[in-house]
């Protein structure tokens, strides 16, 4: 900090600061000020261009509309959930190094090793769950699902990994949640200018992929193996003031990130059958949507199921309470871990560690115990140790099993070193990916140096407004009381662990006790104890532990185990241990009777009963009224359970009043169902109609009298329900088939008339004046309320707008002032005499005054309605939804609140499922998530769905129809086998063999049922690694359809075996007169391209049929006939179950294999079609016979298409052939000179030609231009004559005109 | 059918009906169908009003039988008042219509109507809590093979119980004749009272079928069923008592959000129904009684609170 101190001063340069600084310089120089200019020289500010204008409006408008969305109703809950906070990368990039510095940035604890999701509270109105995401793609998806905010480790010493790009592919798949880059291995650069180019070049393909602008951090360098604290602090208060954008699959989903696992398997039915379905409790925070009870779920990685019970438990790390401070206090920065071990207690599968500590972790504390502080820290302490009493209460430990300890953990998972890192390095096969745009990019590396420099100068400006405020403060505490501050959240942690933990097992009533009195007096310490800083802390739990040694009461002494085993040398720890595993033995004892009870009987408690009874045995006393409530319950229960329990018979004494009349009312309930069985058996089905009456005339009474048990009368009991259901447990036959009986209601139901008309038992007399006054104001001649009173409204309006002159006739009119007089009528009495005019003038002003803001209102009103527009007011809409879904169950309490709504998001639930595969649970590892995603109404179905798909770009190979492919789509992730099609122009689906390369195609395959709209992907396989990339296609689901209307091309070959003119007879293509009846008109072609039709079938030989064509075959053409085959779409859905492969092995899920990978495993070779193979094509030279054209026709043709016979003229006899002449020397020189002579010749005869085309071109010109200048000379003769005539022609009319005026005067 | 609608088939079994039911999506497109004239055209019309919005292609049938009985509720009321209902949930469009092509009654039938619905993809939530005040009264009298002075009688005697009520009363009389006047004889008369903020309530009645029980007189029938309209207005409610099940049925099925229906008192079939929904789509409603204010607003009324499960029509293709 004193180097901080010693920093110059920086002036600011952007901020409001700086901004306001820059303006006030102008200022006082006389420039700048935007409104001063307009001012100035308003003429430069005025419109130019109205098109411009225009133009501009128009695409101001254009990208205010682009960035409306469809307006959404905001389901979060007023709660919200924990922020699912992803971290990914390749492995060895330090993402558990950076969960690590997290957690201690926001809860100053330190945790050895991560498992799991990380809960902790990180503001006063956030919580985060952390967790990590390894390397296998079947986790990479399913994190990528329940995400809010990824943060993408990079290595930036080595550039991006395939996972990276990956993983942002399945994210854009799933809904796109918030990611942010984080660089890490920034200290290995030596060169800072590579150090910067390198940034810059990571930058820009993380903005390619995200978006531009997306946020990257830098993580420059480690200190002590943890990165640097301000870097982590920027980066948590960036993750704690971010906003999310609701993902459509999430929000219409209900999904649990199970952060806890407990098997509830009866341990005999374990004993019998190691391999046993199992039946187990998760635990986790409820996000997305409402979840119902008894609702179909997956669990990505084992499978679907149905809830069989659901309970909701106090928040186990719940936001403060009152939020007065600005930033949490020490109590309130709740870590919640439980795989991880938080507190140095780890859960596993069934056993709970404690860890240790190292040694010498407590000398410190020890020294720090300071006796004059004793008795108030022995009354402050007891609050805290509560929470471990609790926590520890539930304690179960492995009596041969070694404790963990922080050493033994530590070591394995220390950050490795430098050389370390090198030599795995070589060992592993890391997956860059290289763009060779980047390599482009280093080229230019000049200019990005300013930017950088820019950028980092921001990075300074946020480190400086980040150190401040209290948060700083807390950093700058010592270690030792950073030691305190563990242990003490520790413990609050391990309270809240436990209060969830507590619900499983029903408590022992003597322990109930002793833990009330306890808990009763805690409480009222710690309200006395003031709340002291974190040295005091430290020596109050000092004093709790001596002073609770003390204490004789077993249990609380063994809770205290986990704090003593903390405090005291290791000796001691074998001294406690016997106590502890008796302890433990006992818990677990009660925990099997418990869970016996459940499956046995109580299997079908309702979720209301069984969370109220929760609620109860932990809080019990706590709550006085939801004691009695639920004592009363629970007594109730007993009524009608018949069941005797040690335990539960204490409390049936506190029933209460209450009680009785819900007996009662559930009595008369029962006679009353009685009674209706007994008319319908009696009077048998023809009198329905009585009974109907009659029964409808109860219920109507029932309704009438009784309106509160109107719920009760609908929906009965949660108590009847379980009576009905223990009664069908008691109906099942050799455990085989259970006997559907019938209740007793439902079958006389099922036996009466079905009919929505609700008729009128007994009419009222509607003559008699009563009755019919009973009904008058329920039409608008009757009286109307008052704020919707005509009369009383306009009575009002009159007192406003009650004066007014009629212009016409001059009468002004004056409005009664009806209220303020009256009201102030007294006053005016009073105070008139002293000063009249004053009052009325005011009162005049306050007239005025509301007829003007009355006016004012309308003119508003009527002017911003207008300006809405439709998106508005959608928007409005969906926020008075959003506000009408927060507000309806506000008031009521949790428990009547989930019977209405479903156990809302942001609750923390204890999820059981039953028959879950033994090898969940068995190889269960807690480094793979587990999430419970809920499904909607019939997506646990199978069908066939449609597609539409095309293969990602950077896979290499294009996939084949009826090859397996995984899917991930929905929460699922499946191996199918699609067939892809692509839309021919007349709607058909034509099947493809291949997917094409860089277009979509469609694709149906037989899976889950999921909404249309959903995205998804495929990869080829979930196992290993893979050089490349893995992703092979990507898509959406269009359609939902049973009827699959994939064809492919069949070609039916034939042979004529007949030909008259055009009419063949045709063989070989089918094998019986049905099917060419069913051909019948189909259009057939030869190879040849002779098209024709089918006609009818032969008799012989079987199949045959005529066909007629445009034209007449040939023995050696070929007829098809083309044909489209549907294709059935193979029923093949195989869930992948990858968490149920054992441990190390999960990332090893292998399904069906492809033929080609089968043929390659067994090396079998494709037997190939002799035809298909390639030869080389051997062209036989064709010989067509002669063109015949019969004489007749020959003679009718015109001459031009005559067949000139010229063959006959070649053909001249012998006797006229001319004798070759045979020149003589002489006579040769004379034709030699007179060829050259003409040749001579020819070539003047050709130059002159040439010259006297030439001249008569130039001629042609001069004759032209001659031309135009005599048509020229022509024209303006023309118009001088015309001018002449014209002119005359006027003259001649004035005359005309004169004389006519002239004439007219003198007539 | 289409494959994949939910259909009744005719009767098999000894306890009267069976049902058959093939699983599956629900198509739409265009259909006919004959029903049994045992059931009245409402019957099964009401089962349609159901799933007609969540069909793959919009909904156009054409039903022949019953279509006004003394038991269930007659093409005439569920024209008048399921579908301005349908409409509150987003179901809309020219192609929503009942026509009612021929009258037919009991025991032989012999009309038809037709059927068209859109389809939606999904349901928007409704508050509908405030009835309003019942402005205005119509109604239809039908008679078909009797004299059609029959309907002019049924309507004089219905209005001199209104008109102490309301002025604004129209009753169309509606006398078919020949092929549309179906097989039976038989008349008849359905009444709808509207209020200021579109809440329909309708009372109905018909008179014996052919050769079972007394005849009646049109002018008892036509005061009969005004005072069943009477009752109806006492029991109140935004939805009338033959569409509660309706309402409370879509409104399970909207979006994730909270709607709100006042109703009169439950009838027994919409307690069955109720108890349906909670078995089918773990949904229960938050049931409020409230008492009018005035005096002289009728009976007590129930106010219906749910969250929908957020249904989607999975039918609906996209393109």
């Amino acid at each position: 900090m004193e180097e901080k101190e010693k920093k110059k001063h920086r002036a600011k340069h952007s901020g409001p600061k700086a901004e306001k600084k820059r303006k006030r310089y102008l200022s006082d120089l006389g420039i700048g000020d935007d409104e001063n200019a307009r001012k100035r020289n308003p003429k430069a500010f005025t419109v130019q261009s109205a098109v411009r204008m225009a133009r501009t409006f128009h695409r101001t408008q254009d990208l205010k509309t682009k960035k409306h969305h469809i307006p959404v109703v905001d389901r979060t809950p007023l709660e919200p959930p924990p922020v699912v906070v992803v971290v990914v990368g390749p492995p060895k990039v330090g993402k558990s190094t950076l969960i690590k510095c997290l957690i201690k940035n926001f809860t100053r604890q330190k945790l050895i090793e991560i498992r799991g999701p990380v809960t902790i509270v990180s503001g006063k109105k956030r919580r985060l769950t952390i967790i990590e995401c390894g390397c296998d793609i079947n986790t990479m998806i399913d994190l990528a699902k329940v995400a809010d905010l990824v943060l993408m480790l990079i290595d930036a010493s080595f550039g991006f990994e395939m996972e990276t790009f990956e993983f942002l592919n399945i994210c854009q798949v799933h809904g796109f949640p918030k990611i942010m880059g984080v660089l890490t291995h920034l200290d290995t650069f030596k060169n800072n200018k590579q150090l910067k180019k390198t940034k810059k070049k990571l930058k820009h393909r993380f903005w390619t992929e995200v978006y531009p602008g997306a946020k990257l951090f830098y993580l420059s360098g480690m200190v002590h193996g943890e990165y640097q604290k301000q870097e982590i602090h920027n980066l948590g208060r960036f993750i704690s003031v971010m906003k999310f954008r609701p993902l459509t699959w999430q929000t219409s989903h209900p999904y649990v990130l199970a952060d806890r696992m407990e098997e509830l398997t009866n341990l005999e039915d374990v004993r019998i059958n190691p391999k046993c379905d199992r039946k187990i409790a998760l635990y986790g925070y409820l996000r997305g949507a409402h979840l119902k009870n008894k609702s179909q779920i997956h669990m990505p990685g084992v499978g679907d199921f149905t809830v069989s019970d659901v309970s909701f438990l106090p928040d186990p790390c719940a936001l403060p309470e009152q939020q007065k401070n600005r930033s949490l206090n020490e109590k309130e920065k709740i870590v919640y871990a439980p795989l991880s071990g938080v507190g140095g207690i780890v859960y596993d599968k069934d056993a709970v560690y404690i860890d240790l500590g190292g040694s010498h972790a407590h000398e410190k504390e020890e020294e720090e115990v300071s006796p004059n502080h004793e008795l108030v820290q022995s009354l402050i302490s007891t609050h805290s140790a509560i929470d471990v009493k609790m926590a520890s209460s539930k304690v179960s430990l492995f009596m041969d099993s070694r404790p963990l300890g922080s050493e033994d953990v530590g070591q394995e998972f220390v950050m490795p070193k430098e050389e370390r890192q090198i030599d795995l390095k070589t060992g592993r096969v890391r997956r860059k990916a290289l763009f060779e745009e980047e390599e482009k990019e280093n080229d230019d590396a000049v200019s990005d140096e300013e930017d950088d420099q820019e950028e980092e100068a921001a990075a300074m400006s946020e480190d400086g407004s980040g150190s401040d405020g209290e948060d700083e403060d807390a950093e700058q505490e010592s270690d030792r009381e950073l030691l305190g501050e563990e242990i003490a959240v520790g413990r609050t942690k391990r309270l809240k662990t436990q209060v969830a933990r507590e619900e499983a097992v029903n408590e022992l009533p003597a322990f109930a006790d002793s833990d009330d009195n306890l808990e009763m007096s805690s409480e009222g310490e710690g309200e006395t104890a003031p709340k002291g800083s974190e040295m005091e802390d430290e020596e109050d739990e000092q004093r709790s532990y001596e002073h609770e040694s003390s204490d004789s009461d077993f249990e609380a002494a063994g809770k205290r185990v986990a704090e003593s085993m903390q405090r005291e040398i290791n000796s001691e720890d074998i001294v406690m241990r016997p106590q502890i595993s008796d302890h433990s033995l006992k818990r677990k004892a009660v925990l099997i009777t418990d869970s016996g009870n459940c499956t046995a009987g109580e299997a079908s408690e309702s979720d209301v009963e069984n969370s109220s009874l929760d609620e109860g045995d932990d809080e019990g006393s706590s709550h006085d009224e939801l004691e009695v409530e639920e004592s009363h319950r629970k007594g109730f229960q007993h009524n009608q359970a018949k069941k005797a329990d040690g335990i539960r018979q204490t409390k049936l004494k506190a029933v209460e009043a209450e009680d009785d009349d819900v007996e009662n009312l559930l009595r008369e309930e029962e006679e009353y169902e009685e009674k209706l069985d007994f008319s319908a058996d009696t009077t048998g089905a023809l009198k329905w109609k009585e009974d109907l009456t009659q029964k409808a005339a109860q219920a109507f009474l029932r309704q009438q009298c009784s309106t509160p048990s109107l719920r009760k009368l609908i929906y009965g009991t949660a108590v009847e329900d379980e009576d009905h259901e223990s009664e069908d447990a008691g109906g099942e036959l050799g455990g085989l088939f259970r006997v559907s009986r019938p209740d007793k209601a439902s079958k006389q139901k099922a036996n009466a008339l079905d009919c929505s008309k609700f008729l009128v038992e007994k009419l009222q007399d509607w003559d008699l004046e009563e009755v019919m006054n009973s009904i008058r104001d329920c039409f608008v001649t009757g009286k109307w309320e008052d704020d919707k009173d005509a009369a009383k409204l306009l009575e009002e309006d009159e007192e406003l707008y009650g004066d007014f002159e009629d212009l016409e006739t001059g009468v002004v009119h004056k409005g009664k002032c009806a209220t303020e007089d009256e009201s102030g009528s007294e006053e005016d009495e009073e105070d008139g005499k002293m000063s009249k005019p004053e009052p009325e003038e005011e009162e005049k002003k306050k007239e005025l005054m509301d007829k003007k803001w009355k006016l004012k209102e309308m003119f508003d009103a009527e002017y911003d309605e207008g300006d809405a527009t439709y998106f508005d007011d959608l928007k409005e809409e969906m926020h008075k939804q959003a506000q009408l879904n927060r507000a309806e169950f506000e008031d009521q309490d949790d428990e009547t609140r989930v019977q209405y709504e479903g156990f809302r998001p942001g609750m923390y639930v204890r999820i059981e499922i039953e028959n879950v595969p033994c090898e969940f649970v068995l190889n269960l590892d807690p480094h793979y998530p587990i999430i419970l995603g809920g499904l909607g109404n019939s997506e646990g179905n199978v069908g066939y769905v449609q597609l539409r798909l095309k293969k990602h770009r950077w896979y290499k190979k294009i996939l084949k129809t009826r090859d397996p492919l995984i899917l991930s789509l929905g929460w699922r992730r499946f191996q199918t086998i699609p067939m892809f099609y692509i839309e021919d122009h007349n709607g058909r689906h034509r099947l493809l063999k291949y997917t094409p390369q860089h277009m979509h195609c469609g694709a149906t395959f037989w899976g889950p049922i999921t909404p249309q709209g959903t995205g998804f992907l495929a990869v080829q396989s979930v196992s290993g690694t893979m050089p490349d990339f893995r992703i092979a296609a990507t898509g959406v689901v269009l359609d939902l359809d049973k009827s699959i209307t994939i064809v492919k091309k069949l070609k039916l070959t034939g042979f004529p075996f007949k030909i008259f003119k055009n009419t063949s007879f045709i063989k070989g293509m089918f094998n019986s007169q049905l099917e060419v009846a069913k051909f019948e008109g189909a259009a057939i072609r030869t190879v040849s391209g002779i098209r024709g039709q089918i006609k009818k079938a032969l008799r012989t030989p079987v199949g045959a049929f005529r066909a007629t064509f445009e034209d007449k075959l040939l023995m050696s053409d070929i007829v098809f006939v083309r044909t489209w085959y549907p294709v059935s779409i193979p029923t093949f859905y195989n869930p992948v179950t990858s968490l149920l492969k054992p441990a190390g092995e999960k990332n090893s899920w292998s399904g069906m294999k492809t033929t080609g990978q089968l043929r390659h495993d067994r090396g079998i070779k494709v037997k190939q079609n002799k035809d298909s193979l390639y030869k080389p094509i051997v062209r036989e030279k064709r010989h067509f016979n002669k063109l015949h054209i019969p004489k007749a026709l020959q003679k009718a043709l015109p001459f031009k298409n005559k067949p000139k016979n010229l063959e006959k003229k070649r053909k001249t006899p012998k006797d006229q052939w001319r004798p070759a002449v045979i020149r003589e020397p002489h006579e040769k020189k004379i034709s030699a000179l007179l060829s050259a002579l003409s040749t001579v010749n020819n070539y003047k005869i050709k130059k002159a030609k040439v010259k006297h085309r030439e001249q008569l071109k130039e001629y042609l010109k001069v004759k032209q231009k001659e031309d135009e200048q005599k048509f020229k000379r022509q024209k303006e003769a023309k118009k001088k004559i015309y001018r002449i005539l014209g002119q005359r022609e006027k003259m001649r009319q004035k005359s005309s005109l004169k004389g006519c005026s002239k004439g007219e005067k003198s007539t | 059918m289409a494959s994949g609608l939910i259909w009744f088939a005719p009767l098999t079994s000894s306890v009267g009906t069976t049902l058959y039911y093939q699983p599956g999506l629900l198509y739409g497109g265009s259909l006919e169908h004959d029903c049994s004239p045992s059931r009245s055209i409402g019957y099964y019309l009401e089962s349609l009003l159901c799933l007609a919005p969540f069909m793959k292609h919009p909904l156009k049938i054409v039903l022949r039988g019953v279509t006004n009985d003394q038991v269930d509720p007659s093409v005439d009321v569920l024209k008048v008042t399921a579908l301005p209902l349908l409409k509150k949930f987003g179901v809309d469009g020219e192609s929503l219509e009942i026509k009612i092509n021929r009258r037919g009654m009991p025991p032989k039938g012999g009309g038809e109507i037709l059927f068209a619905c859109p389809v939606r993809r999904v349901l928007q939530p409704i508050h509908f809590t405030d009835p309003g005040k019942i402005k205005r009264i119509r109604g239809t009298a039908y008679s078909v093979r009797v004299s059609p002075q029959m309907a002019n009688r049924m309507v004089e005697s219905a209005r001199s119980i209104l008109n102490k009520f309301l002025p604004d009363i129209y009753i169309y009389t509606d006398h078919m004749k020949g092929v549309s006047s179906g097989k039976s004889p038989g008349f008849g008369m359905c009444l709808t009272a509207e209020t200021i903020n579109g809440t329909i309530l309708s009372a109905e009645l018909a008179s014996n079928p052919q050769g079972q029980g007394a005849a009646v007189l049109p002018e008892e029938l036509g005061q009969n069923c005004a005072k069943l309209l009477l009752e109806e207005v006492y029991r109140g409610g935004c939805v009338d008592s033959t569409n509660q099940s309706l309402a409370l049925l879509l409104m399970t099925l909207g979006q994730r959000d909270v709607s709100k229906v006042l109703l009169g008192p439950l009838s027994p079939y919409t307690i069955e129904f109720l108890r349906h929904l909670r078995s089918f789509f773990q949904i229960m409603f938050k049931i409020e009684t409230k008492t009018p204010e005035e005096e002289h607003m009728g009976g007590e009324k129930v106010l219906m609170t749910c969250v929908g499960t957020g249904f989607s029509n999975l039918s609906k293709t996209i393109r």
